[in-house]
C-alpha cells in the first residue's frame, strides 16, 4: 500500500478530528474570545460529563446493542449512594470512599441487570433499557425530592477540584483523558477488545467461532453502567449536590456524539478517540453559539442540524473510502498486467 | 397430441468462463408431470432462474402456448401464469394462514379487505387436500414443513397458475406432508396443468412423474418416459461415466495415525440418530448425504453449537460433552460453518482481523495483543490459503465468494486445531478457489489433524477423502474405504435404497 493511500485512508478514518480542526479554525477567526486558554479549558470541562456518556453509549453500540438508561443511571447511582451513606446509614457507610465505591457498584449492577435481560433472556435492548430508564427516573424523584448538599470534598473531587500543578485545570479533564486512553488500549490492544468488536460485527458468527458472546454483551452493559455512574459523580461534584434532574435528556445527545465519532449503529465499529472527538465537537459547538449570544432553545435545534450534517458527511466518507480502495485495486491490476506484458516481450 | 404448455428451445446460458446451460430443449404438456434431475452444478438452478424470469438466457427461445419469447421477465412470467415454488419457504410470519395464501390477490370490496371471502377461500383450499391447519393461525406458528405446504398451495391452487415449477419443494416436507404434496400434484395433473417437478430424490421422481429430463454438465442428456426407467438406469443417466479422480489429493499422503475422535450412538431428536464412527489423525473422512440427511446437524453437534441429546463423544480417549463452541475450540475442534455470510465472516473486520479472531489467545499468550507477531501470523496464513487480495488490511466485503471462504478457512486454521469439521467448504465458490481449498484441505490441514468434510457434490469427497460415510435420513447407511469409492454406489446409497446392491459398502449401524 502506498504512503499517500495510507494517509488518505487515515484522514478519512479520523474525519471527526478533521471536522473538529475545521470548526475550531472558523470559530477562532470569527469569535474573538473563542481561542483563549480559559475558553478551551472551559469547553473541555463542560465536555467531560457528556464525553463519559458518549463513551458509554458508543461502547454498547459497538457490541450491537444500545442503552437508553445511561442518563437515568447518571442520576440514580450517585443519588442513591449519597442518600444511603449520608442520610440512611451515616454511621455505617458515612465514609466518602465507601460512597464512591457504592456509586460505581450501583452503576455496574444496573448494567449487569440490563445485560442479563438482553443477552440471557433475549429481551430487546431498546425496550429493556427504556423501561429501566423510566423506573430509575421515577425512583430518583421519589427518594430525592430535594437536593442533598453539600458533598464530602473527597466525593466531589473529580467533579469540582482544580489541580494547581497543571495550570489550575479542573481534575475532571485529566481524569477523562485517562479513561479514554484506557479504553483506547482496551479496544485496540486486548483480546477482549477484539472479541467484543467481533460480537458486535456478527454475533452469530462470533458465537460459532467460539466467543462467549453473552458474556461480551453483559460486560458491555456493565461498562456503560460504570461510565454513567462516573458521569454522575462528575455532575454531582460540579454542582456539589445530588439532585433529581441531573443528566435529564442527555442520552440522545450521547448517541449523536458516538455517531459523530464514527461508531456504527449496527455494531462492530468504533474508536475511543473518535468518540472523544465527537463529544468535544458537541461541546465546542454549543460553546461557540453561547459566545455568539444564541438563545438556548436555538442551540438545541442547531445541535440537531450538526448531527444531521455529520451523518451526511459519514455517508460521503464511506462512499469515498470505497472508491479510493477500488481505484487502488484497478491500479494494482494494471500494474501486474503491464509486468506480465513486459515479461512476455523480453522473451 | 396437444401442443406443449411450455417449451424451451435450444436454451443456452453462458457466464464468463463457464457454460451453465448448453442448448437445452424440453417441453411440458398440459396434464403432464415432468421431472427434472441432475447433480449439483448440472444447471438446474439456472434453468429455474430462466423460467422464473430472473436469468436472461444467452440463446434460445421460450414458448408458452403459441407465444414465443427470447426471455421472461419476472412480471411476464407471472402474467403468463408460470408459478415457481422455491426451496426455502418464504412467508410473512406475522400474517395469518389465510392472508398469506391470498397475499398479492387479496379479495376486496371498494378497497376494504373482504375477510369473509378470503377465509372461505383459504378453508376450501386447505380442506380439499385434508390439511388440518386453521386459517387464522399465524404463519410464524407453523412448522417449516407446514409453511412449505402453504407455499405450494398458494401457487398451485389459490393462484391457479397453469404452469407450476416445484423446485425441490419436497425437501423440507415431513412424511405426512409429502403425501399431501403428492395428492396435490396428482390433482393438478388431472386438471390439465403442466408441472415441472425438480427433486434430488430418485424414488420420488419415479413415483410421480410421467416423463423425466436428466441434466448433466449443462446439457439435457436424456428425456425418457417413466415406464422405461428404473432406479439403476436413472442414476446411471444422472452420473454419466464414473468421474475420474482429479488429483487434488497427493498420492504420498501420510497413512492415518491413531484414533483421535470416537462417536458412539450420537442422536439429536428429529434430525439424526444412533451415529457411531471414529476418526484418526491425518485422516479425511467424508460425510455424504442429501439435504436433510442430518450431516450439518451432526457437525454442529460435535462442535457444541447445537448439542446432541443422546450418545457419547470421546476425544483422544476421554469422554467429552460440549455445550458451546468455545468449549469445543478450547479442546482443539474447529468448525467451518455451512453458511459463510451468516455464521462465518465478520464483515466489519478486515481480512487480518478475521484471520486472527480465533488465535489471539495463543499468539499473544495473554490479554494484550502484540500486533507485530499477530500480523506476521496473519500474513503467513494469508499466503498459506492463497487469498487473492492486495493487502490483509482490506475489508472482506471487497473479496469474491471463493476468497471469502478462504478467509474463514484460514481463520479456523490459525489456532492449530486437531479436528476440523468442514461443512461444505466448497459451496458457492468458483472452480479455481475450489481447487485451492481442496488442496489446502488435503495438504496443510490434514497434517497432524483429523478432518471431517461434507460437500454439495460427491466429486469433491471422492477427490480428497480416505473414507466416506453415507448418511441417509439421519442415520449412517454405509461406509466406504478409498479403494471402494464409486460415485454410482455412493449416489444410490445417499438415496437410501441401495441395500440390494451394496457391493463394496459395509453396513455399520451394527458396529
Amino acid at each position: 500500500m502506498s504512503g499517500s493511500l495510507k494517509l488518505r485512508l487515515a484522514l478519512l478514518d479520523n474525519i471527526i478530528w478533521m471536522m473538529l480542526i475545521a470548526f475550531f479554525s472558523v470559530c477562532a477567526l470569527g469569535i474573538p474570545s473563542f481561542a483563549t486558554w480559559t475558553n478551551m479549558v472551559n469547553i473541555l470541562y463542560h465536555t467531560t460529563i457528556m464525553s463519559m456518556l458518549v463513551l458509554a453509549q458508543g461502547f454498547v453500540l459497538m457490541s450491537g446493542n444500545l442503552d437508553l438508561s445511561i442518563d437515568a443511571v447518571l442520576a440514580f447511582a450517585p443519588g442513591m449512594a449519597i442518600l444511603v451513606s449520608v442520610k440512611w446509614f451515616p454511621g455505617l457507610l458515612g465514609n466518602p470512599w465507601t460512597a464512591i465505591l457504592l456509586t460505581l457498584s450501583i452503576g455496574a449492577l444496573l448494567g449487569l441487570f440490563n445485560g442479563f435481560c438482553v443477552a440471557r433472556l433475549g429481551m430487546n435492548a431498546f425496550m429493556q433499557t427504556l423501561s429501566v430508564s423510566i423506573i430509575l427516573r421515577g425512583l430518583v424523584l421519589f427518594f430525592i425530592p430535594l437536593s442533598i448538599f453539600p458533598l464530602d470534598p473527597v466525593y466531589s473531587f473529580i467533579g469540582k477540584a482544580r489541580i494547581v500543578q497543571l495550570g489550575n485545570i479542573p481534575a475532571a479533564i485529566p481524569v477523562t483523558f485517562l479513561i479514554f486512553f484506557i479504553f483506547h488500549v482496551l479496544i485496540n490492544y486486548t483480546v477482549f477488545g477484539r472479541n467484543y468488536l467481533a460480537t458486535g460485527g456478527n454475533t452469530r458468527a462470533s458465537f460459532v467461532a467460539g466467543i462467549n458472546t453473552n458474556r461480551m454483551i453483559i460486560l458491555g452493559f456493565m461498562v456503560a453502567g460504570i461510565l454513567s455512574a462516573i458521569a454522575g459523580m462528575l455532575t454531582a461534584g460540579r454542582q456539589d449536590s445530588v439532585s433529581n434532574t441531573m443528566g435529564n435528556g442527555m442520552t440522545l445527545l450521547a448517541f449523536a456524539g458516538a455517531l459523530l465519532g464514527g461508531t456504527s449503529m449496527s455494531g462492530g465499529k468504533g474508536s475511543a478517540f473518535g468518540m472523544l472527538g465527537g463529544a468535544i465537537l458537541l461541546g465546542m459547538f454549543s460553546n461557540a453559539l453561547n459566545l455568539l449570544g444564541v438563545k438556548v432553545t436555538l442551540i438545541h435545534a442547531a445541535q440537531g442540524t450538526l448531527i444531521f450534517l455529520a451523518i451526511l458527511i459519514d455517508r460521503f466518507r464511506v462512499a469515498l473510502r470505497g472508491s479510493i480502495l477500488r481505484k487502488e485495486q484497478v491500479r494494482k491490476l494494471h500494474h501486474s498486467l503491464n509486468e506480465q506484458a513486459e515479461n512476455v516481450t523480453s522473451y | 397430441m396437444k401442443a406443449p404448455a411450455l417449451s424451451l428451445n435450444g436454451i443456452s446460458k453462458i457466464y464468463p468462463g463457464t457454460v451453465a446451460l448448453d442448448q437445452v430443449s424440453f417441453e411440458v404438456y398440459p396434464g403432464e408431470v415432468h421431472g427434472l434431475i441432475g447433480k449439483n452444478g448440472a444447471g438446474k438452478s439456472t434453468l429455474v432462474g430462466i423460467l422464473a424470469g430472473l436469468i436472461e438466457p444467452t440463446e434460445g427461445t421460450i414458448s408458452l402456448g403459441d407465444r414465443s419469447y427470447h426471455s421472461l421477465s419476472r412480471v411476464r412470467a407471472k402474467k403468463e401464469g408460470v408459478a415457481i415454488v422455491p426451496q426455502e419457504p418464504e412467508l410473512i410470519l406475522d400474517l395469518t394462514v389465510a392472508e398469506n395464501l391470498f397475499l398479492g390477490i387479496l379479495p376486496s370490496r371498494k378497497g376494504i379487505l373482504d375477510r369473509k371471502t378470503m377465509r372461505a377461500g383459504a378453508e376450501k383450499a386447505l380442506s380439499a387436500y385434508g390439511i388440518g391447519i386453521s386459517v387464522d393461525l399465524l404463519a410464524g406458528d407453523l412448522s417449516l414443513s407446514e409453511r412449505q405446504l402453504l407455499l405450494i398451495l398458494k401457487s398451485c391452487v389459490v393462484e391457479d397458475a397453469p404452469i407450476v415449477v416445484l423446485d425441490e419443494s419436497s425437501a423440507p416436507l415431513s412424511g405426512r406432508d409429502a403425501l399431501i404434496l403428492r395428492k396435490i400434484v396428482v390433482d393438478l395433473r388431472s386438471r390439465g396443468k403442466a408441472i415441472v417437478y425438480i427433486s434430488h430424490h430418485i424414488d420420488e421422481l419415479l413415483d410421480i412423474c410421467d416423463r423425466l429430463t436428466v441434466l448433466r454438465d449443462g446439457k439435457a442428456v436424456a428425456v425418457r418416459e417413466r415406464a422405461s426407467l428404473d432406479h439403476a438406469s436413472l442414476s446411471e443417466l444422472i452420473i454419466g461415466e464414473e468421474s475420474s479422480l482429479t488429483g487434488g489429493r497427493p498420492e504420498d499422503a501420510p497413512f492415518p495415525g491413531e484414533e483421535i475422535l470416537r462417536v458412539e450412538g450420537l442422536s439429536r431428536w428429529g434430525t439424526f440418530g444412533d451415529i457411531s464412527f471414529s476418526l484418526r489423525r491425518g485422516e479425511i473422512l467424508g460425510l455424504a448425504g442429501l439435504r436433510g440427511s442430518g450431516r450439518t446437524e451432526l457437525l454442529k453437534a460435535l462442535a457444541g453449537i447445537e448439542p446432541a441429546d443422546e450418545g457419547e463423544v470421546f476425544l483422544r480417549g476421554s469422554r467429552v460433552h460440549f455445550h458451546s463452541p468455545a468449549e469445543a475450540l478450547a479442546e482443539g475442534i474447529a468448525y467451518l460453518p455451512e453458511e459463510r455470510e451468516k455464521e462465518g465472516l465478520l464483515r466489519s473486520f478486515s481480512i487480518r482481523d478475521n484471520l486472527l479472531l480465533n488465535c489471539f489467545g495463543k499468539v499473544c499468550g495473554g490479554r494484550f495483543i502484540n500486533w507485530e507477531t499477530s500480523e506476521e501470523r496473519a500474513l503467513a496464513v494469508f499466503r498459506d490459503v492463497r487469498i487473492k487480495a492486495f493487502s490483509i488490511h482490506q475489508g472482506v466485503d471487497e473479496l469474491s465468494g471463493g476468497n471469502r471462504q478462504k478467509v474463514v478457512i484460514g481463520r479456523i486454521m490459525t489456532n492449530g486445531p486437531e479436528i476440523y469439521l468442514l461443512d461444505e467448504p466448497t459451496r458457492g465458490v468458483d472452480i479455481g478457489a475450489k481447487k485451492a481449498i481442496l488442496s489446502t484441505v488435503s495438504g496443510r490441514i490434514r497434517n497432524g489433524a483429523g478432518v471431517i468434510i461434507t460437500s454439495p457434490g460427491l466429486d469433491d469427497l471422492i477427490d480428497v477423502c480416505d473414507r466416506i460415510l453415507v448418511l441417509s435420513k439421519g442415520g449412517i447407511f454405509t461406509e466406504y474405504e478409498r479403494k471402494d469409492f464409486s460415485e454410482h454406489r455412493l449416489f444410490l446409497d445417499m438415496q437410501g435404497f441401495g441395500q440390494q446392491d451394496r457391493r463394496g459398502g459395509r453396513e455399520c449401524q451394527a458396529v
